[in-house]
């Protein structure tokens, strides 16, 4: 009782120092939908992931890992990876393509000038993170966000998204979804360092580079190598598997509609 | 649909706003529409063509104004941290914006209607039960309103919900993420069919609430006529920078609803409804021959059409768009279930109002504010098989 009795001073307080200093003077500077200051992170970095396409087998370690690093909610994910079967028109043959998806971690975040309360913010490094005990949990974030990166956690309810796994970062450690790709097809680094694998890999294969919906002016810092153009935008396909969970909300197999 | 690409595995993104945030643009919406429609009535006094008219839209705008916040706040995720925005005001957010718009507009409409009721109400003070004891509390003593007050908190009530209606409208608007919404066509959008909600809700509380009045039915069939035509405008708007604009929001919008029939079929009947309803009032307000007897099918039915024809615009625009995927193939197939969150949430809401109505309608006098006649319920003319106004 006392504790709880502490925390409701201390969220009064805290209520009545933030009305006293309602930055009242920020409307002029800042504007409607412009980016926010960033905060926090390492000034001298970048981070950035290259994904080579041409190395991804589908397994979908990184999207477990994930799940398992991050303790997301069943049927949400942080990264997927997209599976799709293209057939060529012309002969009929079937081939596949992976695809993996995660926050972009954009320069120009469409999702960080519309929080509220600036719960969710960009690092110095570029890192796109959301501050859970800040956040209202009012989901314009996920309705901002152009690549579906960005879901509202049933468990936290609040907004839950990929974070490059910063806390492993942080450690010295690459993100789950990197440690976990068998085909090695996730690189993670500081395009601010010239000597750096992504750096190098960047340089290397600059021109067939490319980022997800790039007319949405957004500044994807997810690069793919090996890309296919008719995906860099939603693409015209025929979903298949669409649950995770059945009616009851227990885990179910997958099952294939339409074809 | 023939493709030659299938996505093996398509996870379902949930929505993030639920049918509260229906409920929300819905209501403020009826809000600040109706604050103008009260407007003439309170500006130019009492007794003047349009005051019975200001009687039922300030109904109308105090009761919707009370009710939307608290949808908004069931839609946030974490509603008990909504002191946040207060504490952590963003100047790039609209949503952070609204958030320092909507309380001063909420308690402008409800000190004008105070103001204004306030009159009827001293002369419930020397009232023994319980509406007197209400009416002494109520009145803040036994002074006259001054009319100047009234006329000065009107034209406050009307700025702001001014800025009610532009941050309404930006909110979704700017979101790039979803090309539906992301067109200015979509803020006078939501004021056109806002504004022919509220006239529907003014017909209706005229007919149901009483005491009836013909000149109030004619300016409100007016104004949806009106606004009806205004809806079309701005759809066709829409619908023409489509044609003329590369990668403007209707293109983006036709084609990534073009394979889904269920969402043709509500696009045919939102457009079918507007123009019928639009048609419908344009006719009566016509051929009516305008008699001193409300009719049992009468404009209040439009009325009620009016105000569908409103929440089914809110429900497609925010319900609907978000089952679109952003980069994933198909839809989220959206089932609004029965818990607080779906419909429950839904008739709550509209529970709320409702109850929020009759104990205003119990413990204020609100039909003798403006000049109105007397402070009980004068008996519309009727005959006795076609009911008789009540007031709770």
């Amino acid at each position: 009782m006392d504790l709880v009795k502490r925390m409701f001073m201390g969220q009064l307080a805290r209520l009545a120092a933030g009305a006293a200093f309602v930055p009242l003077a920020s409307v002029a500077h800042a504007k409607i939908n412009e980016q926010p200051p960033r905060r926090g992170g390492d000034p001298e970095k970048r981070w950035a992931m290259l994904i080579d396409l041409r190395r991804c087998i589908g397994c979908q370690a990184c999207t477990v890992s994930c799940h398992l690093e991050n303790d997301a909610p069943l049927g949400k994910f942080r990264t997927i990876v997209s599976q799709y079967e293209v057939e060529d028109e012309a002969t009929g043959d079937l081939s596949t393509f992976f695809l993996p998806r995660l926050c972009n971690h954009c320069d120009n975040p469409p999702c960080v000038p519309v929080c509220p309360v600036q719960a969710t913010y960009q690092q110095h490094d570029g890192i796109v993170v959301v501050d859970s005990d800040r956040c209202v949990g009012c989901g314009y974030c996920v309705q901002a966000c152009p690549y579906d990166a960005r879901f509202i956690n049933e468990h936290t309810q609040t907004a839950d998204k990929c974070t490059f796994c910063t806390h492993r970062l942080e450690a010295g450690l690459s993100p789950a979804c990197v440690e976990s790709c068998v085909g090695g097809a996730r690189i993670i680094g500081d395009i601010l360092d010239p000597d750096s694998t992504i750096s190098k890999m960047m340089d290397e294969h600059y021109s067939d580079l490319k980022v997800l919906q790039p007319e949405k002016g957004t500044h994807p810092h997810v690069f793919y190598l090996g890309m296919d153009d008719r995906f860099i935008d939603r693409p015209e396909a025929l979903a298949s598997v669409w649950d995770v969970r059945g009616e009851d909300f227990s885990e179910m197999g997958y099952e294939f509609s339409g074809h | 649909m023939n493709s030659p690409v299938i996505e093996i595995l398509a996870p379902r993104y949930e929505i993030a706003w639920y049918p509260w945030a229906v409920q929300y643009f819905f209501l403020v919406a009826l809000a600040y529409c109706s604050v103008w429609l009260a407007l003439p009535g309170l500006l130019f006094g009492r007794n003047g063509r349009w005051a019975a008219t200001a009687r039922y839209a300030l109904l109308a705008a105090m009761t919707t104004a009370i009710c939307a916040p608290i949808a908004l706040l069931a839609d946030l995720h974490q509603p008990l941290r909504f002191w946040h925005f207060y504490a952590h005001f963003t100047s790039t957010s609209w949503m952070s914006i609204g958030s320092l718009l909507l309380p001063p507009f909420v308690f402008a409409v409800i000190g004008l209607a105070w103001l204004v009721w306030r009159e009827p109400m001293l002369a419930w003070r020397e009232r023994q039960d319980w509406t007197g004891r209400i009416a002494r509390i109520a009145t803040l003593g036994g002074w006259q309103t001054p009319h100047f007050a009234v006329r000065i908190l009107a034209v406050v009530a009307a700025i702001l919900s001014l800025s009610i209606m532009v941050y309404t409208g930006s909110e979704i608007a700017v979101v790039e993420g979803r090309p539906l919404w992301n067109t200015i066509w979509l803020p006078p959008l939501l004021l056109t069919t806002g504004m022919m909600g509220a006239a529907g809700l003014v017909l209706l509380l005229n007919r149901v609430a009483g005491p009836w009045d013909a000149g109030t039915d004619r300016k409100m069939l007016g104004v949806i006529t009106l606004f009806g035509l205004l809806t079309a405008g701005v759809v066709l708007m829409w619908g023409m920078e489509g044609l003329f604009v590369e990668g403007s929001s209707i293109a983006a919008a036709i084609d990534s609803v073009r394979h889904e029939p269920h969402w043709r079929n509500t696009a045919i009947w939102g457009m079918l409804a507007g123009a019928v309803l639009t048609l419908a009032a344009g006719l009566m307000l016509w051929r009516a021959g305008w008699s001193n007897k409300p009719k049992i099918l009468g404009p209040w039915i439009l009325g009620l059409v009016a105000l569908h024809m409103a929440w089914m615009a809110r429900w497609v625009v925010l319900m609907h768009v978000q089952t679109v995927q952003k980069q994933t193939a198909g839809y989220s197939e959206y089932i609004v279930g029965w818990q607080s969150s779906g419909w429950g949430g839904v008739i709550g809401i509209f529970g709320l109002w409702l109850a929020v109505i009759l104990i205003i309608d119990i413990f204020v006098p609100w039909r003798a504010a403006l000049g109105g006649s007397t402070g009980e319920p004068r008996p519309a003319p009727l005959s006795p098989n076609q009911g008789v106004a009540t007031h709770g």
